[in-house]
């Protein structure tokens, strides 16, 4: 994609990162429940939340936007993970100690300060995805640093121990539904200061982060269990926060995506302050008489529904900046789509495309007329219910006014192919007050002392120590890390004889093959690895067979390394057996050996391993090819191809 | 707020010598490093040995006075102030009186302290429930601000009497906002009180704090205004949710409820019966076919009186005859016992309970079972209560049979008329036939 036409460098990029992880502990921060997945979901209450109004009768933009959605809240829940804690119909008990300790100690290995009197706050979040309407958080340590590699460094901004919200499970007109088990998991928040870095330093920072936490051995792993949330801002524009990032391998796409996004808006933005320097404006109307049938397939579909109505947002001087993409893929028009997404309408139709979508010349005309407006004009239609649309219209209303501000400030999530969508707008920072039914948390000095004295063994030491004592190259020893199975690796490597480079190829590069394979990692767990690597010890098959003894297993079809093998067939070939397969071989190709001599070889070593099926060991089929072309009677170097 | 609302000893002393109020944005210096942010309140029972500051992120954290070295500040905070829309108000809507008694209906948050402030003001309530304005024209008072627990009879007194006054001057419904804590007794208390009311009034509170946008507050309040206009009824009703949801509404008869969980939104009980309706989003769902009409409010008057001079004692095993001797040796005039099961005492207390009887005090039986009647008749330790004196109370609640008590007392001349008046059933407090939980005739 040319969005990379765009230069990042000279941006002034800013990206903020924080990170949350779950914590491993056996309960949730304020309850007893044992954090864990549901799939059952037997029980369930509806609520809905109000903005709470805060001094000079003030109420946060982000809380009334969320309540004049005017949906309800479903929670269902299962009491095997969930209480009336949960339900927002009991007081939180007592902060779990566990997360508070790990927490605490992972703020001294990032070298932050730790709050003598930890306060538990409400931040009010009132998108339904909290039962009370508020997270409950807390700072446990301010300041600290991260090294991120090449020298680079990036400064902690806080360390905060907090609940995980509800499980969103899908929302439509009426009402968002959520699963309460991960509701009051714990979390550690991780607020990076802003990273001055390319999306890719942006992402080796994240990186890093993660291994730091997962060096304590005390944080959740798995898809999900970590979140990361950018803020991202460019010369001349606003910070934008992007939420729920659930894969590092995607930062430095959604970073991409969201600065040229940004980059983009405030293109258009100087075109619009350039056509109109006193501002865009623009008016609502219901335009459902003048389009009585429209042309437009989409608008017939809508209009044919009970109570549907079509409003017009129009804004002067906009006319081809809706459709205008500066970017390939951004455009303001796509924008004023998500507004309307996201308040349960399929989208908007903008005259930049009304030729696209069907409306014709003459209606175009006829709006033009109603709204009192010129050819300079750009005119956006959103239909459907009447009060759905209508608020629709005045959110697009207010978001073309503020097309010549370029960057508005609001909160987008990632999508999963690495770019951004509108949620809401930003909320202001004042929106958190004392979580009154949680006194204060004087954490001791000898606390502190304690968890100083267990830090743990840095990550970067033990990748050097496995790397050392393993002769892992540096890259192995870093994906042996990554993955978890570092101490099975070091299990296995004492327990066989096999290369300790064989083992961590086992135990690292085949269940990430499987897994693009479609094969869960879930169903390769270090039993079935052990058994596998074991299993290839005794010699029960070759080192090239053992993806296909892992796969066998990972789907299930076989229970164990013997029923595998026979299945698939390649129980080990013995010398005898290898030996007339490679003479076999060498013979078919005298010709060859004889005219290329040694660069023969690698022909040869291909039709011998495809004759052997993975049934026999690389290194002693190469090395019997070897010995068998020079029996054939290696000819001289330089002969043959060289005339 | 205070200057340095909730500091003491230490760190109050450290705040004075810096000169420094509450919402100043400053920096103290902690081990050789600056924390910046806005000097916070603290709350009773917090030690006096840390400082809180709310950071720009809005956090707060408490920062020991020992460690800190230098306070300065680096502005002024403005004192922190609540200014309120001007509510629109309607004058083709009739008027609904709230009456604030203490418990929080709704609050309002100063985030840039964190302190929590009580709203209760017609324009307070309208800009935080902006539907109200559209169900009725509302005229709050505060006429108390007591804990719910603290509570006293002469409070339901006063409560009644200010229900009285806004009929008077010509209220569609009452509304009686109240800590949920008591408000069983509460509500029976303004049912006796105020027997014979010609219109509606409702007694509401919330479960989970009204500062909190979870808060049951809201629908509580507004159901309990929509019926107080729309209800078709007289009399007093406990208007709390029936269940975990936003939806639904249940409207207790006032002297059959009872606060049946902790913590809980549906908390509130109709023992014995179901409830009289339910208020939904489509409107009032009346059960009870026989909810006495509106009438005219000139004849109405109050009997807002209520004397103390009464104990409920809740008989347990073991129980001493010290702790009975003790409270009738203080002048009571009355006694409602929660006996076991069908309404027994152990042996010795009952010769107690003739003593007292036959020097002039009522005594009377309920049964701490909640559900059921007492019957005196079928054991022995029934029939020697029976002839000590002691009258059954069939199906009161203990805490209704309290609050009546305290008012019968006052409103009648003699011990006699006294124990007439209890076995008569007054305002729905007694049901002559039994049926399983939630069943009816």
């Amino acid at each position: 994609m040319s969005v990379n036409a765009l230069d990042l460098s000279k941006c002034d990029l800013k990206v903020g990162i924080e990170v949350h992880q779950q914590l491993a502990t056996g309960t949730k921060l304020f309850c007893s429940c044992p954090p864990m997945k549901s799939e059952e979901l037997p029980l369930s209450f509806e609520r809905r939340l109000r903005p709470s109004q805060s001094e000079l009768g003030r109420i946060d933009a982000a809380a009334v936007f969320e309540f004049n959605k005017g949906r309800v809240n479903l929670y269902r829940w299962n009491p095997e993970s969930s209480c009336l804690v949960d339900a927002d119909e009991e007081p939180p008990h007592p902060i779990s100690a566990a997360a508070l300790e790990t927490v605490i100690l992972i703020s001294e290995i990032l070298g932050a300060r730790i709050i003598d009197e930890i306060h538990v706050m409400r931040k009010i979040v009132i998108d339904g995805s909290n039962t009370t309407g508020f997270q409950r958080t807390a700072v446990v340590g301010l300041g600290g640093s991260l090294a991120y590699g090449d020298g680079k460094s990036v400064g902690v901004q806080s360390t905060t121990v907090e609940e995980d919200a509800a499980r969103a499970l899908g929302e439509d007109a009426r009402a968002r539904q959520y699963a309460l088990d991960r509701l009051g998991v714990p979390l550690v928040e991780i607020a990076l200061e802003p990273i001055p870095d390319s999306p890719e330093g942006v992402e080796r920072a994240a990186l890093q982060l993660g291994r730091a936490l997962r060096s304590t051995g005390r944080v959740a792993r798995g898809l999900g269990t970590i979140r990361q949330d950018l803020n991202v801002s460019v010369k001349g524009g606003e910070v934008v926060e992007v939420k729920g990032v659930q894969k590092l391998n995607l930062i430095a796409k959604v970073v991409r995506y969201e600065a040229t996004r940004q980059m983009g808006l405030l293109q258009v933005a100087a075109e619009a302050k350039n056509r109109s320097p006193n501002g865009v404006s623009s008016r609502v109307k219901d335009v459902t008489e003048t389009l009585k049938t429209p042309a437009s397939p989409v608008l017939k579909k809508v209009v044919q529904r009970d109570g549907a109505r079509i409003f017009c947002a129009s804004a002067d001087a906009l006319a081809g900046l809706l459709g205008f993409e500066p970017y390939p893929g951004i455009r303001v028009g796509k924008e004023l789509g998500e507004i309307a997404r996201t308040n349960g309408l399929g989208g908007v139709i903008h005259s930049d495309e009304f030729r696209k979508q069907g409306v014709t010349e003459a209606e175009d005309s006829a709006l033009r007329a109603q709204m009192g407006v010129g050819k300079d004009a750009a005119l956006v239609l959103v239909a459907g219910e009447e009060g759905r649309a209508s608020t629709v219209a005045v959110l697009v209303k207010e978001r073309l006014e503020a097309v010549p501000r370029g960057v508005l400030r609001e909160t987008r999530a990632a999508t999963e192919d690495g770019e951004t969508r509108f949620l809401r707008p930003r909320p202001g920072a004042a929106r958190m007050y004392p979580e009154t039914d949680i006194p204060d948390i004087v954490v001791s000095p000898e606390l502190v002392a304690r968890m100083g004295l267990s830090l743990p063994v840095p990550w970067e030491q033990k990748v050097r120590s496995y790397s050392e004592k393993y002769s892992l190259s540096g890259e192995m020893a870093v994906q042996l890390y990554d993955s978890d199975k570092a101490d099975l690796f070091e299990n296995l490597a004492a327990k066989s004889k096999l290369d300790s480079s064989v083992i961590a190829s086992i135990l690292v590069e085949l269940p990430a093959r499987l897994a693009r394979e479609g094969v869960e990692e879930m169903s390769i767990d270090g039993s079935l690895l052990s058994s596998v690597v074991l299993g290839l010890d005794r010699g029960l098959f070759a080192k090239e067979g053992a993806y296909d003894v892992l796969r066998t297993l990972g789907k299930g079809e076989v229970k164990t390394v013997e029923d595998a093998v026979s299945r698939l067939g390649i129980a080990s070939m013995d010398d005898v057996e290898v030996e007339r397969i490679v003479s076999e071989v060498v013979e078919r190709n005298h010709t060859l050996v004889a005219e290329r001599g040694e660069r023969a070889f690698s022909v040869l070593m291909g039709e011998a391993m495809k004759l052997a099926r993975g049934k026999a060991d690389g290194g002693k089929v190469s090395a019997m090819i070897r010995r068998k072309m020079q029996e054939a009677g290696s000819p001289k170097q330089g002969d043959g191809g060289s005339a | 707020m205070g200057d340095l609302e909730g500091y003491r000893g230490q760190s109050l002393t450290a705040l004075e010598a810096a000169g420094v109020s509450i919402g100043d944005f400053l920096s103290l210096e902690v081990d050789g490093q600056s924390v910046m942010g806005t000097l916070a309140p603290r709350y009773a029972h917090d030690d006096d040995s840390h400082i809180v500051i709310k950071l720009k992120s809005g956090y707060n954290v408490g920062l020991s006075v020992a460690k800190v070295t230098k306070v300065s500040r680096l502005a002024k905070g403005e004192r922190p102030s609540f200014t309120s829309s001007n509510p629109k108000t309607r004058g083709d809507l009739l008027e609904v009186a709230i009456l604030g008694t203490g418990g929080t209906i709704a609050s309002r948050v100063e985030y840039r302290t964190g302190a929590v402030q009580p709203a209760i003001s017609s324009e307070d309530l309208y800009s935080l429930i902006p539907e109200l304005s559209d169900i009725a024209r509302i005229r709050t008072e505060v006429i108390l601000t007591v804990a719910s627990e603290d509570l006293e009879p002469e409070h339901w007194g006063k409560m009644a009497e200010k229900v009285a006054e806004r009929v008077a001057e010509g209220a569609r419904g009452v509304v009686v906002t109240t800590g949920t804590d008591v408000m069983g007794y509460t509500s029976a208390a303004l049912a006796f009180a105020l027997q014979g009311v010609p219109v509606p009034v409702f007694v509401v509170g919330s479960q989970r704090s009204s500062d909190r946008p979870s808060s049951d507050a809201y629908l509580n309040l507004i159901g309990a205004v929509t019926l107080a206009v729309a209800a078709e009824f007289a009399g007093v009703y406990l208007v709390m949710h029936a269940d975990s949801s936003d939806e639904l509404l249940a409207i207790h008869r006032a002297t059959r409820v009872r606060k049946n969980h902790a913590s809980a939104r549906d908390a509130f009980e109709s023992i014995g019966i179901p409830p009289e309706g339910y208020w939904t989003r489509k409107g009032p769902e009346l059960i009870s076919k026989s909810l006495p009409p509106r009438a005219r409010a000139e004849k109405f008057v109050p009997k807002p009186l209520f004397d103390p001079n009464v104990a409920l004692v809740k008989f347990y095993p073991s129980m001493p005859t010290s702790l009975l001797e003790a409270q009738l040796a203080s002048g009571l005039k009355g006694l409602i016992i929660e006996g076991t099961g069908l309404g027994h005492v152990n042996r010795k207390n009952i010769a107690v309970i003739q003593r007292f009887i036959a020097g002039g005090g009522l005594a009377f039986m309920t049964s701490q079972c909640i559900w059921g009647r007492v019957d005196l008749n079928v054991y022995a330790n029934g029939r020697d209560l029976l002839q000590a004196g002691v009258v059954p109370l069939e199906d009161m609640l203990a805490e209704t049979a309290l609050v009546k008590l305290m008012w019968t007392i006052s409103n009648t001349a003699s011990a006699k008329e006294a124990e007439g008046l209890m076995r008569k059933n007054l305002a729905g407090e007694v049901t002559e036939r039994s049926f399983p939980s939630g069943q009816t005739a």
